[in-house]
């Protein structure tokens, strides 16, 4: 294995130094000031996909196993992403074809409804806080 | 910065002596923000002994979306919508001779006022303002729907034989098969969309991207209607469905309607304005088919950058943000049912 610091560590040490270095360097220049701070956000994404990328791709194999059909899980762990990519690929055609017109597209909605949260969990956390909050004002 | 300053300055002082045949003075030339697709200055002249505050708008070399309009045809949007009573700003002059300031550029009169949604929606001096817009945007919106589309040939139209909702539906279609995206939840909400595709009675002149950022706030409300380079012919409640979607709300998201009150104020203040009876369902619709089409064209601004054609961390980073409005519009399908 790698010596430490692991791959988070050294993001998180990028970020620090954009954070503590470049932005105030930057503030007066509108346009690079907000790519940087854009770039620390892309960091933040990158570190929260690191973390939670394994557990995503196995709930998205499980789910896709009971939309789609069971399917061993390979032992690679790269291979388990460009497979998905595939059973996605799939997944995409046979909404297209109508397959999921009927009764099965309340299991998919389920489904799509589950990964979008994990891929906010990775992008953009505060959003689905934000609408948790406000989903509890309004009920 | 100075690039327009100092060359050009006089270039263009000498072009709006000739245009407006008295002498003009440029004081002073600053760009301020603008479209991701132009640019635009902020314009201190004296002409013909009046000191006026303009604003230049230029093409910029890189085109951002291919449905845009020219400056020339922006101009004459603007100028048709000016004469029908919209609050737009005045326009002023157009110059399409490439060789002034290397690229067409139109100048209309300075309004003032703020363009940035998350000030308009929590400046606390602007909450007269805020009060006001949902009947003001209304209004505005539906004297936009009047414009008459003779003369306005330039407007993308809906392709003969189609529907305003197909010619969206193979729009997205279009983008994700360019993209050879394989995401099944936009695959779900654009068959979704075919499956309730609604058919429009009314089929109007559109601003194309009206909502907050598009507008000149001023602290008693709607100074200005500006950023005209999406008009199109289409249904119009594409619009009304447009100028809902949660991310132009601001943080404001309970309030449906752009963060600034519930839909129904809005939507009866357009009736009345307009005495056309909306369709709700067709709102929704489109307000689906708006986040939809917006979730894609993150995904499609990734790709400006993974395609290597224009790098820039911003445009990566959109291709996640699509997350958002992914889930809006499934949370929306959720709410009129699968």
């Amino acid at each position: 294995m790698y010596d430490r610091p692991t791959a988070a560590e050294l993001i998180d040490a990028v970020r620090g130094h954009l954070e503590n270095h470049v932005v105030p360097a930057v503030k007066g220049d509108g346009k690079l000031y907000f790519q940087t701070l854009v770039a620390i956000n892309v960091l933040r994404v990158v570190e929260r996909e690191l973390k939670l990328a394994p557990d995503h791709a196995q709930s998205e194999w499980a789910r896709l196993d009971h939309l789609e059909g069971a399917m061993d899980v390979p032992n690679n762990a790269r291979l388990i992403f460009s497979i998905l990519h595939e059973r996605n690929t799939q997944l995409c055609d046979n909404i297209r074809a109508g397959r999921y017109d009927g009764e099965r597209k309340i299991a998919l909605f389920e489904h799509l409804m589950a990964t979008t949260i994990e891929q906010l969990q990775v992008a953009n956390p505060k959003y689905l806080q934000t609408l948790a909050q406000e989903d509890g004002v309004s009920s | 910065m100075d690039d327009l300053l100092n060359p050009l300055k006089d270039r263009l002082s000498q072009y709006l002596t000739e245009v407006s045949g008295t002498p003009t003075e440029i004081h002073h030339a600053q760009p301020i923000a603008g479209g991701a697709s132009r640019d635009t200055w902020l314009i201190d002249a004296t002409i013909g002994g009046e000191r006026q505050k303009l604003v230049l708008r230029r093409d910029l070399s890189t085109v951002m979306y291919e449905q845009a309009l020219t400056r020339e045809q922006e101009y004459q949007f603007i100028d048709a919508a000016y004469q029908k009573g919209v609050l737009a700003p005045r326009p002023r002059f157009l110059c399409t001779d490439p060789n002034l300031l290397s690229q067409s550029f139109f100048i209309v009169d300075y309004v003032e006022g703020i363009s940035i949604g998350r000030k308009v929606i929590q400046a606390p001096e602007l909450a007269d303002a805020r009060a006001a817009l949902p009947q003001q945007m209304a209004q505005q919106l539906a004297k936009i729907h009047a414009i008459a589309a003779e003369g306005l040939e330039f407007l993308p139209r809906i392709p003969e034989g189609q529907s305003a909702a197909q010619q969206a539906l193979d729009q997205v279609r279009n983008m994700l098969d360019k993209l050879s995206a394989q995401n099944p939840a936009f695959a779900y909400g654009l068959r979704w969309c075919e499956r309730h595709a609604q058919t429009s009675e009314r089929i109007t002149v559109l601003h194309g991207d009206f909502r907050l950022g598009n507008l000149l706030i001023g602290t008693q409300g709607l100074n200005a209607v500006i950023d005209w380079e999406f008009g199109h012919i289409g249904d119009p409640h594409e619009e009304m469905g447009y100028c809902c979607m949660r991310d132009w709300r601001f943080g404001n998201g309970h309030l449906h309607f752009a963060g600034l009150s519930d839909r129904e104020t809005f939507l009866r203040a357009y009736e009345q304005a307009s005495g056309v009876t909306v369709d709700r369902a067709a709102v929704d619709w489109w307000e689906i088919m708006g986040n939809l089409r917006w979730g894609v064209t993150c995904l499609a601004q990734a790709n400006r950058h993974l395609s290597g054609r224009d790098v820039s961390v911003e445009y990566a980073s959109l291709g996640r943000r699509s997350a958002e409005m992914q889930l809006e519009m499934l949370r929306l399908i959720q709410q009129r049912g699968l």
